[in-house]
């Protein structure tokens, strides 16, 4: 069963650090050289428990975060930055990393090396896939023995074995590794996080996106791109190009408290960043990173060596006409309120849902804001405007506390921009977040 | 981190789990069983009356939390019966005409307020909101304190999910414990959430979900007869039914639990032509926040908000399916859910594509029976489980993940399990 011969495109797109990048696959060069650690194309046909789609292994790590949180009471200390944090960095961070195809040793050094947000990956609708998810320890705090999961948010139907929630599952101790298999039915846009003591791992930065393609995709009869979020029979929910949003946030205290080997009560939880894709604005903007050294490490974006482990922009640029997807997810704990002043979105979907009724009555609305919950997905598209010359709108956390980071001035915290650029000017996307 | 915490509850769940799964005698809190002989243990738990005619006590009583605490709270009993946290959850039919008799035995004035009904009498005349002078001392005409009574009716028009709470001082005394659920059951039939076919569910899975918070600092400053300022209100609990994890868990009028006689777990079958309805869940958002409650495994299809059916002025069908249920203050949301097996592994013929590592490699979770539904495995020497048949768990909880926590330990908070359970017929007990 877990060899079988298989044309699809997930044997197309494998899919790295959340982005894309390289023709070679890595199975096609010399391990020690490294890979590209991104899109890769089909080097087999095949995937198993043993030669996964994706390796995934959760350690700890640093990230970079501007701006300075003060310890209450103190003179010139501060939760961030952190004073024991590396050169660059600022805040301490637990997360996954992507290791498909890294040597045993190259795995190894990818201790305190996670990223923010997690690898981005997806999946086609009845694809089966495998996921190998090692757990290489927590490097700051040898204290500790925490075991790691994966938890595919919200798919439906799971069995306990691979649903990653501890208690009625399994989990994966430090040193060790355990295969997961997914065969997901609903397209959709989902998440994933460790569930192992949820509320710290979660926090502390174990979240990304993942999502499942419709069956429906290639049909280039119902829309010209036969991209599609759901299997909607009338070309409804087709696109251009698609962005995952994926909100995040960082109390300061928690993460310091982590470093320093102390204990929050997270019911004074109170969050300090808010965070895109991994990052803040105007950092969200930044290009993306996620291509590997020969070490295995993560390469920093261009001329953004403090992003090095916070590989995912969030920047959107599409041409005026183009139907752009917005993927939202929201791993903060709270609500939040993603606006679109000069845009009209249409919501399509929610927690991997077509908004439709049972008797096929549409609930798709149009909105400039989508307002939704911790744990929670929207499927928005909007349609580029038709500009002739390149134009700047802004995607922002209405919650306008929450657009600000600590001690800087200026916007920051949840937004991005919106490039939309006169019509042919760019071209295809070739994967998300690009 | 926080292993020592961690290990701390998870020693409550073996005393909970021993107790409540292994079928200790149910020894059930008075109004839970009095009036409802051989309640399930698991499942929404009716008070109901032939006439529809309740008569509720405000009284006040203790509560436990999982971390040791014992919590000083107010709340409705039914006639006289001992104090239970929260109120009784009434069963009417679409059409009856309910009466509630209040009898308040606590120091200040209590009211209840019944949102979504119409019409509502207080002492036969229209209840209305109560001014002294210019000021408003209540959303409606309460019971005077120390022993006063009065007495509420209504038609109850509409079926669905309600809260009924305290109009008097709302702020402090629903906090208090001053709640409950009203469902009414629509004309279609028992097995109806609303008059739609399309809203039918299995009535042996039917459960109730009230959320709510405690501010602990709250509670004592009114066990002291203290006053409470509630710009200083911070809720460090976050309750199910009035129980935090794994408490939540445990049975209905499960014996040490005297005061809080509901439990929270979901005990299903998996979906098929032999089980083809789905389960009902009636979410009720108590406290002053929105609770994302996620329930794994399953979409919810919300069917209905505020007990008012999903549906168009011409009967259209405006559900939806949400992995992720937001539930507001005061708000309520009824979602039907099942589980299917969709894939059919069985260790014979049809094992998972995955092989597992050596036990030794991996962490067990107390609620692990094997990775086949109906099967379990040995497991290492000194693994406790409590999984009985190899029947299946899934957590459901809040996931604004501070609010699984409580007062500095972690996850005693909103969090509750789904048990499925292998088809009938099976070897569980």
């Amino acid at each position: 069963m877990s060899k079988q011969l298989r044309l699809s495109r997930r044997n197309f797109l494998k899919v790295g650090s959340g982005l894309l990048a390289s023709a070679f696959t890595s199975r096609l060069l010399p391990k020690t050289l490294g890979h590209s650690g991104e899109v890769a194309l089909a080097s087999s046909m095949m995937s198993s428990a043993e030669d996964p789609d994706i390796h995934l292994i959760g350690t700890d790590g640093w990230i970079y975060l501007p701006g300075q949180v003060p310890i209450p009471g103190t003179i010139d200390q501060y939760y961030n930055p952190d004073p024991w944090a590396p050169e660059g960095l600022t805040t301490y961070m637990f997360g996954f990393a992507n290791v498909t195809g890294l040597t045993d040793s190259q795995i190894k050094a990818r201790k305190m090396k996670a990223q923010a947000s997690a690898p981005l990956f997806w999946v086609d609708e009845n694809q089966e896939y495998f996921v190998r998810l090692g757990n290489i320890g927590l490097q700051m705090r040898p204290d500790l023995f925490d075991s790691h999961t994966l938890h595919w948010h919200g798919f439906r139907n799971a069995w306990p074995v691979f649903d990653g929630e501890p208690h009625s599952s399994l989990a994966v101790p430090m040193g060790e590794s355990m295969a997961l298999y997914y065969k997901p039915y609903d397209p959709g846009t989902y998440m994933y996080h460790c569930h192992f003591e949820e509320t710290e791992h979660v926090h502390m930065g174990m979240t990304g996106a993942v999502f499942v393609r419709p069956a429906q995709n290639g049909n280039t009869g119902l829309y010209p791109s036969g991209k599609f979020v759901y299997n909607d029979g009338d070309g409804s929910t087709g696109y251009d190009r698609e962005f995952v949003i994926n909100l995040t946030d960082v109390w300061a205290e928690a993460h310091w408290d982590d470093a320093h080997i102390q204990l929050p009560d997270w019911t004074s939880f109170r969050a300090d960043y808010f965070l895109m894709n991994g990052r803040v604005y105007p950092d969200t903007v930044a290009p993306n990173g996620g291509l590997l050294d020969a070490n295995g490490d993560l390469i920093p974006p261009a001329g953004h060596p403090e992003l090095q482990y916070q590989p995912i922009s969030s920047l959107i640029q599409c041409n005026a006409g183009e139907r752009v997807l917005l993927r939202f997810i929201n791993l903060t704990f709270a609500n939040q309120a993603m606006s679109t002043p000069g845009l009209k979105m249409k919501v399509v979907g929610k927690d991997a849902t077509l908004l439709r009724g049972r008797d096929g009555t549409s609930l798709f609305y149009d909105t400039n804001s989508v307002f939704y919950g911790a744990g929670q997905t929207i499927d928005a598209i909007f349609t580029a405007p038709d500009v002739t010359v390149p134009t700047k709108y802004m995607l922002y956390n209405r919650n306008l506390n929450r657009l600000y980071n600590p001690g800087v001035p200026g916007l920051g915290g949840q937004a991005t921009e919106i490039w939309v650029h006169p019509s042919g000017s760019i071209p295809a996307q070739t994967a998300p977040n690009t | 981190m926080s292993s020592s915490k961690y290990k701390r509850i998870l020693s409550f769940l073996v005393l909970v789990l021993v107790l409540s799964l292994v079928g200790a005698p149910l020894q059930v809190g008075r109004t839970a069983t009095e009036d409802h002989t051989g309640i399930p243990s698991t499942g929404i738990v009716c008070t109901t009356n032939a006439s529809s005619t309740f008569t509720l006590s405000a009284n006040s009583g203790y509560i436990n939390m999982t971390d040791g605490n014992k919590i000083f709270a107010w709340s409705f009993a039914e006639g006289e019966d001992d104090f239970q946290f929260p109120g009784p959850v009434l069963c009417v039919n679409q059409g009856d005409t309910v009466t509630v008799v209040l009898h308040n035995h606590l120091p200040q004035d209590v009211s209840i307020v019944f949102p979504g009904q119409a019409n509502v009498l207080a002492n036969g005349v229209p209840a209305q909101p109560q001014f002294s002078g210019s000021e408003l001392v209540s959303l409606t005409n309460a019971a005077t304190a120390n022993g006063g009574s009065i007495t509420y009716s209504f038609i109850a028009e509409e079926p669905g999910t309600f809260l009924y709470q305290s109009g008097t001082n709302p702020g402090i005394q629903v906090q208090m414990g001053l709640f409950g659920a009203l469902v009414v059951r629509p004309a279609m039939g028992l097995n109806y959430a609303y008059n739609r076919a399309d809203s039918q569910f299995n009535p042996d899975a039917e459960y109730i979900l009230m959320l709510s918070e405690i501010d602990p600092l709250l509670h004592q400053a009114i066990e002291r007869g203290e006053t409470f300022d509630l710009n200083n209100y911070h809720a460090r609990y976050f309750l199910i039914n009035g129980r935090s994890f794994p408490d939540t868990i445990a049975p209905n009028g499960a014996s040490w639990l005297p005061t809080q006689p509901y439990g929270s777990l979901a005990h299903i079958y998996p979906q098929d032509a032999s089980n083809p309805l789905p389960a009902l869940s009636r979410y009720i958002g108590v406290g002053v926040e929105n609770y994302p409650f996620h329930p794994h495994a399953f979409n919810g299809r919300v069917i209905a908000r505020d007990g008012r059916p999903l549906e168009g002025p011409a009967g259209e069908d405006l559900s939806y399916e949400k992995f992720s249920i937001n539930i507001g203050p005061g708000q309520t949301t009824d979602s039907l859910f099942a589980w299917e097996d969709n894939y059919g592994w069985q260790e014979s013929t049809t094992p998972i594509p995955v092989t597992l590592p050596n036990q030794q490699n991996l962490t067990f979770g107390p609620f692990w029976g094997s990775a086949y539904l109906g099967t379990t495995e040995d497991l290492p020497t000194g693994h406790a489980s409590f999984n009985q048949c190899g029947e299946f768990y899934h957590i459901a909880h809040n996931h604004a993940l501070q609010q699984i926590t409580g007062w500095g330990v972690v996850l005693i908070g909103q969090v509750t399990f789904t048990r499925i359970d292998p088809p009938l017929p099976n070897n569980c007990p």
